[in-house]
């Protein structure tokens, strides 16, 4: 090492590169190999000086990544904002299709993910590796329950005709269904005698959704009740907001665009699930091999927040999608 | 501040040889291909955005060619369409959002905070895999059946059309990701790996601007990754949502796209502010006017930037509500660009100006962006932008912010730290002739283009009347000048890589810390940080030229040795 | 946001300031996590009693009853929006209740098991910023698309007629 020496010459030479020193082989990092440090922690990387250093600095960079995620979201959170703010009716009519229980089950199963993902990041931090583990598999075992509900709700939806966008044809009509007769009885049954009659338009017996209006001979109807009628409005089965207003009933002009935003959000969160269980994957196989302790449990804790935000956007999603009055 | 003579102290390389450096220390393409050092990932970047940049610039020569005449001059019009979809979406995605941060941040931020690397090389590695492959992506859609729609996508065409917007639109996709890590990374950098000392307001302002925009890229990029994937899933799914035929709002799309293109053009410029803040003090030896001022103006432009997006969509059915909002607001925005100006020229003032190339590049810089910036408030008063809205007027806005504005400060700070990166310099004088004829090239080719504009020339218009013909020639010929000043400075640089006079340590009399080590830096960069006593624009006084080595050493008074630190 | 000064004071690598802090590893009585304290040689975590959730190095340690406490609160908060859907609040009061229990829930994960309370108050800072601009996003857009929704409305009536 070339000390600053006092005879002005020095200064001329200071700029050229000094002579080679010692040769530390491959591990020219400018460290001596003897750092106590990096020594003493085989998992603190070359360019941290300590573990909180770099402790702090994954955990600055794992919520700056759930920041963009949280925007990532923002977009379809304002899809679904600005059709439910100018369609309210599409939502009505669509949220008798999903199935709240299944939503809540999911709900209650993400929520002990976390619970159970936020114990994992207490274990690593304590060295408790047995319950590491365990809180992992837990964590994973929650995750996969996730997404086999969600694979049942979806394989009932294809099943039933209820695909995103432009393929949406519902195979049921929806004053069919139990959870429209349950709540609202008189507007099913209004509902029913309103589609015979569209029916009975129709040149073959197609249904009132196909909407060719030949003005035939109409029954006359009475006029419908309060509880006939403010149902069938309220989801846009009658009325301007239906596919065709000329027929007697008929489902709402967008109800496809529901159907779009709930597999696309479902679909991304869902996708973004399946990425956290390879992550947690990934982290038991560290977990098994005891590298996480005091000095080192970024990794886990780092999981378990992004594993939360995937969590907190379900809790989001459950009241958006499936609790719509 | 680290006082420059005391490069070596500061990074005594234990090195394998007396030249070891970053470039020389391991070989192989597998070494690059897997490195992970910033400086290696830097210049792979840099090689890569000035590909697609010749590539954007070949688009940008046929639509000019085209544009020779009116009617068919080369190519029919569904070409043309394509043409300027493909120069616009590489020029934005490929060029100028990654540009200044990933290429020259990427070398050059860590070795002004005394690091020895970004706090997630990994990650580095993994954005610059993501760039590739979003490239990979646009050149797909560009060999087969390219997209259209002009790089803004906008529905229902780009959700109707023929052409491939997929490939395009997921490439785009995938860019964004490698902005948002990049950004990402740059934060993180910023707030946990700066020296002793280098409190936030002592550091460089390249630094400030690296920062300000790494949180533009975080908040705002993943709103277009939405968005490409919502236009992705309505051309395959028939969402919804922005098809008026399926039942969608395309005003909806303009909203969720223009909200991140704003704070995007604000990704491309604000690094630009960055190097020129740089480069103006050191050639002008002389501490800078107001850095606090400029330091706080880059974020109030960041944050101010997410606040106006609607001045794109003035005619576009959105609310009178809502343009009134975003016309008020943008006018704002030009209040802490004009503090930097100021700012910039006031250091000017009484210094000692030296008229190296990338000084020339930031005084062109002063210029070009001060007309460009002035006439983006012309376009954000609602009555007007109602005659010039896509007209050539906003072309020539746009085009004289990014192309006079981002494009001229990031080959002022590749000349600059070229010889700090790559050990060499370059031929002064072919410099400058590039600088120059790049200013007149830019001038020539979009000056013309706010004339036609204000008489009523639309963009994207393959065909016009006759009446244009003139002003369109003149901005064909300055097309054409400013890709021969491109050439001369890329024969240049090239010539220096092979050929040039071995550069020292500080070639300008920088007094940042990247100017403490070596050139080029050893992989390492340095060994113990630097201690930081002082502010980054302290010191001209204290360093002198020395003839024999070509570079700035301190001055010795005295001859007492010169201290580390002050 | 210029919270955190770097190891300013002590320069960072220099091994023998490791040496200087090598007092406290008996014990662990941090209450910031961002306090440079546990250098090297102290690879094992001590399996002392933490179950008061002081920090163990690096970062506080959440007590395992409050674990179990905050989920027993979100999974009575779930019962509750979904039991409110069958109380009928009119056509917006459900959804404002729905959303504020969705809020308190999301509080409660964002507080506890992400540690925000006991982490430094930028990481805070920056997620109420995204939250920040989700909202602002969401209402200049819903706004603009209310004040023209009348257009919409008018040339849909219009071609209905047509018909």
């Amino acid at each position: 090492m070339t000390e600053p020496s006092t005879a002005p010459e020095a200064v001329k030479k200071v700029s050229a590169p000094p002579p080679a020193a010692i040769d530390h082989g491959h591990d020219d990092h400018g460290h001596e190999a003897h750092d106590p440090i990096h020594a003493a922690n085989p998992h603190l990387a070359h360019h941290f000086d300590t573990p909180q250093q770099q402790f702090d600095a994954g955990k600055l960079g794992i919520w700056l990544f759930l920041l963009t995620e949280v925007l990532f979201f923002a977009g379809l959170f304002c899809a679904y904002t600005v059709y439910r703010a100018m369609h309210p009716e599409v939502f009505v009519y669509a949220h008798y299709f999903l199935d709240t229980k299944l939503g809540a089950l999911n709900t209650c199963v993400l929520l002990i993910s976390s619970l159970t993902a936020a114990w994992a990041v207490r274990n690593a931090q304590l060295a408790e590796k047995r319950a590491l583990m365990l809180n992992i598999v837990i964590t994973i075992a929650c995750a996969c329950t996730f997404m086999c509900v969600k694979y049942v709700e979806y394989s009932h939806k294809f099943h039933d005709g209820l695909l995103p966008g432009k393929n949406f044809q519902p195979k049921e009509q929806i004053w069919e269904l139990k959870s429209f007769r349950d709540r609202h009885p008189e507007a099913a049954e209004y509902a029913e005698k309103l589609s015979k009659l569209d029916e009975k338009k129709a040149a073959p017996a197609a249904p009132a959704a196909a909407g060719k209006a030949e003005p035939a001979k109409v029954e006359k109807l009475e006029r419908p009740t309060e509880e006939e009628l403010e149902p069938l409005l309220a989801a846009g089965l009658v009325g301007p907001r239906s596919l065709d207003p000329s027929a007697h009933i008929s489902r709402p002009r967008m109800a496809h665009v529901f159907f779009g935003i709930y597999f696309f959000m479902t679909g991304l969160h869902g996708f973004h699930v399946l990425i956290g269980i390879g992550i947690w994957i990934w982290m038991l196989v560290k977990a098994s091999k005891n590298q996480f302790g005091a000095n080192y449990f970024g990794p886990v804790d780092f999981t378990a927040l992004y594993w939360h935000l995937v969590d907190l956007i379900w809790i989001y999603l459950f009241p958006l999608l499936y609790l719509i009055h | 501040m680290a006082s420059p003579t005391t490069t070596a102290d500061a990074a005594i390389p234990q090195t394998k040889g007396a030249d070891d450096n970053y470039l020389t220390h391991d070989k192989g393409f597998a070494s690059w291909a897997f490195t992970l050092d910033h400086k290696r990932i830097g210049v792979m970047y840099l090689a890569s955005v000035l590909t697609a940049f010749a590539l954007g610039g070949v688009f940008a020569l046929l639509i000019r060619t085209e544009l020779w005449s009116p009617g068919k001059t080369i190519m029919e019009h569904d070409t043309y369409n394509q043409c300027f979809t493909l120069h616009g979406a590489i020029m934005v995605f490929l060029v100028i959002i990654p540009g200044i941060p990933a290429a020259l941040g990427n070398i050059i931020l860590p070795l002004q905070l005394g690091a020895k690397d970004v706090a997630f090389p990994k990650l580095n590695l993994a954005s610059y895999y993501l760039w590739i492959i979003g490239c990979l992506c646009m050149l797909g859609s560009l060999v087969t059946n390219a997209a259209d729609t002009g790089w803004t996508f906008y529905a229902p065409y780009s959700t109707t059309t023929q052409t491939n917007v997929i490939p395009a639109a997921f490439g785009a996709f995938i860019l964004g990701f490698s902005s948002i890590f990049t950004g990402l990374n740059f934060i993180v950098t910023i707030h946990k790996l700066r020296p002793p000392g280098m409190t936030f307001f002592r550091m460089p302002l390249f630094v400030w601007a690296l920062y300000s925009t790494a949180l533009i890229q975080v908040l705002a990029t993943p709103v277009i990754g939405i968005t490409l994937l919502m236009l992705i899933v309505e051309r395959v799914f028939g969402l919804g949502i922005f098809d008026p035929g399926l039942g969608g709002d395309p005003v909806l799309f303009q909203h969720f796209f223009w909200f991140y293109s704003h704070p995007a053009v604000y990704i491309m410029i604000v690094p630009g502010f960055g190097v020129v803040s740089e480069i103006i003090p050191v050639f002008s030896r002389k501490r800078l006017f107001g850095y606090q001022f400029i330091a706080i103006s880059s974020l109030a432009i960041a944050f101010l930037g997410f606040l106006v997006w609607g001045h794109h969509m003035f005619v576009s059915g959105q609310s009178v509500l809502a343009g009134t909002i975003f016309s008020a607001i943008t006018f704002l925005i030009a209040i802490p660009t004009a503090i930097k100006i100021f700012n910039w020229v006031s250091t000017m003032y009484k210094g000692r100006i030296h008229l190296d190339t990338p000084m020339l590049y930031a005084l062109a810089f002063l210029w070009v962006f001060t007309i460009g910036g002035l006439t983006g408030v012309f376009l954000a008063v609602m009555g007007v932008d109602i005659h010039l809205h896509d007209t050539y007027f906003v072309v020539a806005h746009f085009h004289y912010v990014m192309m006079g504005g981002a494009i001229t400060a990031f080959l002022g700070g590749l000349h600059y730290w070229f010889p700090k990166a790559f050990g060499k310099m370059y031929n002064e004088k072919t410099g400058q002739i590039g600088a120059l004829i790049v200013f007149v090239g830019l001038n020539l080719t979009f000056f013309p283009q706010f004339i036609l504009g204000s008489r009523g020339m639309p963009r994207r218009y393959y065909n016009y009347l006759p009446e244009f013909q003139g002003l369109h020639q003149l901005s064909t010929i300055g097309a054409f000048t400013l890709g021969i000043g491109f050439l001369i400075t890329a024969i240049s640089l090239g010539r220096a890589l092979k050929n040039g006079k071995k550069a020292p340590n500080n070639p300008w009399g920088g007094v940042t810390l990247e100017w403490t080590t070596v050139s080029p830096p050893p992989y390492y960069n340095f060994q113990t940080p630097p201690p930081v006593t002082a502010g980054p624009y302290d010191g001209y006084e204290d360093l002198v030229y020395d003839e024999a080595i070509g570079g700035y050493v301190a001055r010795v008074t005295g001859g007492s040795a010169p201290a580390l630190g002050k | 946001m210029s919270d955190d000064k770097p190891e300013a004071d002590k320069p960072a690598a220099a091994a023998e300031a490791a040496h200087e802090h090598d007092h406290d590893h008996a014990d662990h009585d941090h209450d910031h996590a961002d306090h440079d304290h546990s250098h090297g040689g102290h690879a094992h975590g001590e399996a002392t009693a933490h179950a008061d959730g002081h920090d163990h190095g690096l970062a506080h340690t959440t007590p395992v009853w409050l674990l179990f406490g905050i989920l027993g609160a979100l999974l009575v908060l779930t019962v509750a929006t979904v039991s409110v859907t069958s109380i009928d609040l009119g056509a917006q009061g459900n959804l404002v209740v729905a959303m504020i229990i969705a809020t308190v829930k999301a509080a409660l994960v964002c507080t506890f098991f992400m540690h925000l309370l006991w982490d430094k108050k930028f990481h805070a800072v920056l997620f109420l910023t995204s939250v920040l601009f989700l909202i602002l996003f969401l209402a200049m857009t819903t706004n603009d698309r209310g004040e023209y929704q009348h257009l919409v409305d008018e040339y849909r009536a219009q071609q209905l007629q047509a018909k």
